[in-house]
């Protein structure tokens, strides 16, 4: 499965490239933004994110309203994470990960935003502290003791675009991320994700 | 610019003494510990909370109940507040509990594998603590089939075993329900206590059949938790005071989906309908402290008392707390700290 998501995705970054070249003129940075956040369930697990998005397609879609036309754009952005989440308390859940994926947003013409994040790529390492390992009779202390996971993760959010301003749209996602073999099975989890996004598009 | 990078040198200079320095300052202080260690063992990392005086290097180990409990849950008031102050408690996550994590199968989650832990993690502790380090065993509720099953396996290292209102025989808890849940119904009918509540808990022991069936474990399981509450509402036993609050400790959702997950796969082993340590409580043969509540409606007290005849130990003692169900740790705190303590001080 993750073989064959990762085949899919790679294919589908490929194929994007080659349009981007014969379509448009756009520069890799003219298509990329950045982003940083927080993420976390603030009650337990808090963390920061950060990560950029490839504007892969875009499609606009004029609707008229009230005799109005509104412009609605759809965009299809690939997408890549990495985060660092801890609990303070116990530190017994403290963890990177990354994750890659495939992003829809929905701009409407005030600039509200919807999105669906989609990454079916995902990792989790954790990070444990001092850490013994028992086999027998023998004990030895772990270095950087910790577990890695299949993490695929999925969100859904809001955000806003911020007209000429650097920190161009802010964003709200409520994200679902799975760890999995966890323990006998597959363990949720759910955090929120704010932040926002930045790019280094050449001023025109 | 020079001096910028000399600015920022001398900064993280400074950051790095600061962390060496609060690194290791917890290392060498014996008499109050405040560590959290994992266990790792077949394919699960467990965390050990360790918290008090372990000048003496005497350490209570203490198994929480469920399946799928939280270690930190037994860290109430009475235990920090007086038994910390003189040995050091471990509170234990076991495996697929609370904060543990790991890769295993399903087949790997059994309490055979986790009696193993707890063996590994005296191992553990052994290793960190010195060889000299020597230890009680403490379980509660689930906690007393873990701890039972421990000491069936080694009880080398173990100056004594206290089992608080355990479940060393779970097959016996299905009849003792219904036997226990028409002795206590028909005691406050008599009483003029809650008569419709209790008229109900007869209705519904009669209406389950006298063999095991899980729905009906779990239903008159859930209705142990209720009935208490009852009790103390007719203040028949003592409210229950905590203090404790592992809220922000542990991830809800995490030791939720762990308690469910593991509840199921020992249930589905048959745990509550085969298995029973009652006959071979006679290998047992540590100094043993039985501590139970008179009206624990989850392990009625009918187990303390089998529990005390069928233990192996020269040195045995009965506890029962007259005011108390379920957690007379927390309904009856002082004069149960008292017991542990005089228990652990005679022992060590």
């Amino acid at each position: 499965m993750v073989k064959y998501t990762f085949i899919f995705l790679l294919g589908c970054t490929l194929s994007g490239l080659a349009q981007d070249s014969i379509k448009t003129k756009m520069s890799f940075l003219d298509r990329t933004a950045f982003k940083i956040g927080y993420s976390g369930n603030i009650l337990w697990n808090n963390g920061l994110n950060f990560g950029a998005e490839y504007k892969w397609k875009e499609i606009l879609k004029t609707k008229e309203k009230k005799g109005r036309q509104k412009n609605v754009s759809h965009q299809f952005l690939f997408n890549g994470n990495l985060g660092i989440t801890t609990n303070f308390s116990t530190k017994t859940d403290t963890g990177i990960f990354t994750n890659y994926g495939l992003t829809w947003r929905r701009t409407n013409p005030k600039g509200k935003q919807i999105s669906i994040e989609f990454n079916p790529l995902g990792y989790y390492r954790s990070f444990l502290p001092e850490t013994y390992e028992v086999q027998g009779e023998s004990v030895k202390k772990v270095f950087l003791p910790g577990r890695g996971y299949y993490a695929p993760s999925l969100s859904v959010g809001i955000g806003k675009q911020r007209k000429d301003k650097k920190l161009n749209a802010w964003y709200l996602n409520m994200n679902l991320m799975l760890r999995t073999p966890y323990n006998a099975g597959t363990l949720p989890s759910i955090g929120l994700q704010y932040g926002y996004r930045f790019n280094f598009k050449k001023k025109k | 610019m020079q001096a910028r990078i000399f600015k920022n040198y001398k900064i993280l200079v400074l950051s790095m003494m600061m962390l060496t320095v609060i690194s290791c300052s917890n290392d060498d202080d014996l008499s109050d510990l405040n560590d959290t260690i994992f266990v790792r063992h077949k394919n699960a990392d467990m965390p050990a909370y360790i918290h008090g005086n372990a000048s003496e290097k005497v350490f209570l180990i203490t198994l929480h109940g469920g399946p799928g409990g939280l270690g930190l849950d037994l860290r109430v008031d009475a235990f920090k507040n007086r038994i910390e102050k003189e040995y050091a408690v471990v509170y234990f996550d076991q495996r697929g509990s609370g904060m543990s994590q790991g890769s295993f199968s399903e087949n790997e989650l059994n309490i055979d594998i986790m009696a193993e832990d707890v063996l590994a993690l005296v191992k553990v502790l052994k290793h960190k603590y010195g060889n000299d380090a020597r230890f009680f065993l403490m379980g509660h509720s689930w906690g007393g089939a873990l701890g039972t099953l421990t000491l069936l396996k080694d009880q080398d290292d173990f100056l004594g075993w206290i089992e608080v209102d355990g479940a060393h025989n779970p097959k016996g808890m299905y009849p003792e329900y219904i036997a226990n849940f028409n002795r206590v119904a028909n005691e406050q009918i008599e009483l003029e206590n809650n008569i419709t509540y209790w008229e109900s808990i007869i209705n519904l022991v009669n209406s389950v059949p006298p063999t095991y069936r899980e729905k009906y474990f779990f239903d008159l399981n859930n209705e142990a938790f209720r009935a208490e509450r009852r009790l103390v509402d007719n203040n028949i036993i003592n409210e229950q005071i905590n203090g404790n609050n592992t809220f922000f400790e542990y991830n809800l959702i995490t030791a939720l989906w762990n308690n469910r997950n593991i509840i199921g796969i020992i249930t589905n082993q048959g745990f509550w309908e085969n298995v029973s340590y009652t006959d071979r409580l006679q290998e047992i043969e540590v100094p043993s402290l039985v501590l139970w509540g008179k009206y624990d409606m989850i392990l009625p007290a009918t187990f303390a008392k089998e529990a005390y005849d069928n233990l192996g130990s020269a040195e045995k003692k009965l506890v029962i707390f007259e005011r108390s169900g379920h957690a007379p740790m927390l309904s009856e705190a002082d004069a149960f700290v008292d017991e542990i303590l005089l228990f652990m001080d005679t022992y060590k």
